[in-house]
């Protein structure tokens, strides 16, 4: 399982780094949607070609850009419905001078796709349950659970120290990971690096203690973990109305996404998140859902038998 | 069975094996000798109080009563008669789903009861890359000892289990009887009152199981109690005389060997008799009420004159056959029981029992 979630990570810091390299989450190198297979000009360039003086030029036949459509040909005739339409065609070149728009853009189409989709979504919780649920999981596996059962320590206190010891390792594996994506992403996956990390960290402890839990009371761990993962938190997380307020994913998203509105990135351009809680919500829920977790888990193992034969 | 030997059996802290009369509410008790309890007086080491397990549908242990206060007892029985959940729920593994378990008068289940108790598993899995010193430190630090203190009972334990100058390397190149050895090392390590040894010779080659069991009658000495479950019942015969004996999830009999051979008087006893003239031997006996059965010509060894006697009620037996050898002048070179073993009473009791 640690080598699935290490190769699931290396396939994401791949994709990253093709995606970035050719500036798929960039407004301006992306390929127009209008291009046809003859001429695909990146949105910067299908920009420059609406604005008056390229679709005169073109008018004339003297430009090398694609024939213009019925809407976008001039009309000297009527001058007014022309000046209109080379207002509204100057729109997309007026976007693409807006460094603040071409920014946010590109950043929270990267947050969406990497740090909220697919970071989040798979990558996290996978590593967190690779490690958290070995805890008890490949103790129960070998059948050496015995020795630390039969120590004069209660139960609980076992299980407590388990997750603990689980914790850095989650932490370090996790936040490790998110690094190694951010780094691939350039510029942008760097502020997100900066903006993001405390939500996953506290994604980290939350899911911890939940594949823990998992981990202490099943006996295919993994296999439960992997349900709830993309079944549960995939699904659930995403669907409207109040059910998505179970997952953890959830929480952790709102935090990333209130991050980034507040760093003045529009909101809008997270068209999943509009339904976030406010982030003084989303820290409480990340906080004490650890806390009860673990406590809960103390309560159960405490109270469950081990047999050494299983 | 008679009233009288009903009694008998009861006082002997023996009960019948099942398939004849069952018992399910006789107390057991083993401490030595016979000792009536006080309200005032210690609470046993560990005592089963009408103990039933459920695994499902399935029922592990039915109302199991027993009490231990010290010395050696071997536990034995039948693949699936309860052995290792009477262990485990001595040791705190398991709870019972009615009745109680207790460890001077701790809930076994209880954390601190594990402190009275040593646990030796039947299982053989280690932290296997740690070194048998390493492993058993460990589990020294998890009692909750010092760094200091730890080392000095890892160097005491493993000095009386005689691994104190193998113990570096790493248990995955332990043989078997290396690995038992570092099992009982860390039930020894913080010096409980009961020792539960789940087949603690298996794989122990001989002079190696003569060490132990000479360790373990030290312990024994020492006043510690010790349950030993074990397939061995030759080994467990050298080292205690008293055993409980399992079957489908009920205590069959609690006592030493004899008692519970006495206490069978209605089963058949065979005895080897090497006597001149079998023949007229075997007329002399076919006449006395206890003897079932005469074979003449046991398949001994050529030139033995001997015979096998089938006689139930031993006790009689014994003393009618001393009046003819005696009246007869029989020449009896030697007269050996055949089935006092405790392999010959298990069968008795579990074979009659049906499957367990």
């Amino acid at each position: 399982m640690g080598w699935v979630s290490a190769g699931l990570l290396g396939l994401v810091i791949m994709w990253v780094t093709v995606m970035v390299s050719r500036g798929v989450w960039d407004v301006e190198t992306q390929r127009s949607r209008l291009s046809d297979k003859q001429y695909r000009p990146s949105n910067k360039q299908d920009a420059k070609r609406l604005l008056p003086t390229s679709r005169y030029r073109d008018l004339g036949g003297g430009g090398e850009n694609r024939p213009l459509r019925a809407h976008e040909l001039p009309n000297p005739l009527n001058p007014t419905e022309d000046a209109l339409a080379s207002l509204v065609l100057s729109v997309p070149h007026a976007a693409m001078q807006d460094e603040g728009f071409l920014k946010s853009r590109k950043f929270m189409k990267y947050s969406r796709y990497v740090v909220l989709l697919v970071f989040t979504g798979f990558v996290l919780p996978l590593f967190t349950l690779t490690y958290a649920s070995g805890a008890f999981g490949t103790e129960r596996e070998s059948r050496s659970l015995v020795w630390l059962m039969t120590r004069p320590i209660p139960r609980s206190g076992i299980y407590l120290a388990k997750y603990l010891g689980t914790l850095p390792w989650c932490l370090a594996f996790g936040l490790g990971g998110f690094v190694a994506v951010c780094l691939a992403g350039g510029d942008v996956g760097r502020e997100a690096l900066t903006r993001y990390w405390p939500a996953a960290a506290m994604g980290t402890v939350a899911f911890a203690s939940l594949f823990h839990l998992i981990g202490a009371i099943f006996r295919r761990p993994v296999v439960v973990g992997l349900v709830y993962v993309f079944f549960f938190e995939t699904v659930v997380a995403v669907l409207p109305g109040s059910l998505k307020l179970l997952s953890l994913t959830f929480y952790a998203r709102s935090l990333m996404y209130n991050e980034a509105v507040s760093a003045g990135h529009p909101g809008q351009m997270l068209p999943t998140m509009t339904e976030a809680v406010s982030s003084e919500t989303a820290w409480a829920v990340l906080a004490l859902a650890p806390v009860l977790i673990t406590l809960l888990g103390m309560w159960l193992f405490s109270r469950s038998e081990y047999r050494d034969d299983e | 069975m008679s009233e009288e030997s009903k009694t008998d059996l009861r006082r002997a802290g023996v009960v019948r094996p099942l398939m004849n009369s069952i018992v399910p509410n006789e107390v057991h008790v083993h401490q030595g000798g016979s000792r009536a309890r006080s309200p005032n007086s210690v609470e046993p080491l560990l005592l089963f109080e009408q103990v039933s397990k459920w695994y499902g549908s399935v029922l592990a242990l039915n109302q199991v009563t027993l009490e231990l206060t010290g010395g050696i007892t071997g536990l034995v029985g039948a693949n699936g008669a309860g052995k290792s959940t009477l262990l485990r729920m001595a040791n705190g593994q398991l709870k019972p789903t009615l009745g109680r378990v207790s460890v001077r008068g701790t809930d076994a289940w209880d954390w601190k009861a594990r402190r009275l108790v040593g646990y030796c598993p039947d299982i053989d899995a280690f932290y296997e890359d740690l070194s048998g010193r390493r492993f058993v430190w460990t589990m020294a630090r998890l009692c909750g000892y010092t760094r200091a203190e730890s080392n000095r009972r890892t160097e005491a334990v493993l000095e009386r289990v005689g691994m104190s100058g193998r113990a570096d390397r790493k248990l995955r190149g332990y043989s078997k009887g290396m690995r038992q050895r570092i099992k009982l090392a860390q039930a020894l390590l913080h010096d409980p009152e009961l020792l539960i040894l789940d087949e603690p010779l298996s794989g122990i080659d001989p002079i190696g199981r003569q060490e132990l069991l000479e360790l373990f009658q030290a312990l024994a000495a020492q006043g510690k109690c010790l349950l030993i479950s074990s397939h061995e019942l030759e080994a467990l015969e050298k080292l205690t005389n008293h055993v409980v004996i399992m079957a489908r999830g009920r205590i069959a009999a609690v006592g030493t060997l004899q008692q519970i051979r006495e206490m069978l008087d209605d089963h058949p006893v065979s005895v080897r008799i090497d006597v001149d003239r079998p023949r007229e031997v075997a007329r002399l006996l076919l006449g006395l009420p206890e003897v079932l059965a005469v074979d003449v010509a046991p398949k001994l060894g050529a030139g033995v004159e001997a015979i096998v006697v089938k006689a139930r009620n031993p006790k009689r037996f014994f003393e009618l056959f001393g009046q003819i050898a005696v009246e007869h002048q029989l020449n009896v070179r030697q007269l050996e029981p055949l089935d006092e073993s405790a392999h010959a009473i298990l069968g008795y009791l579990l074979g009659g029992s049906g499957r367990t």
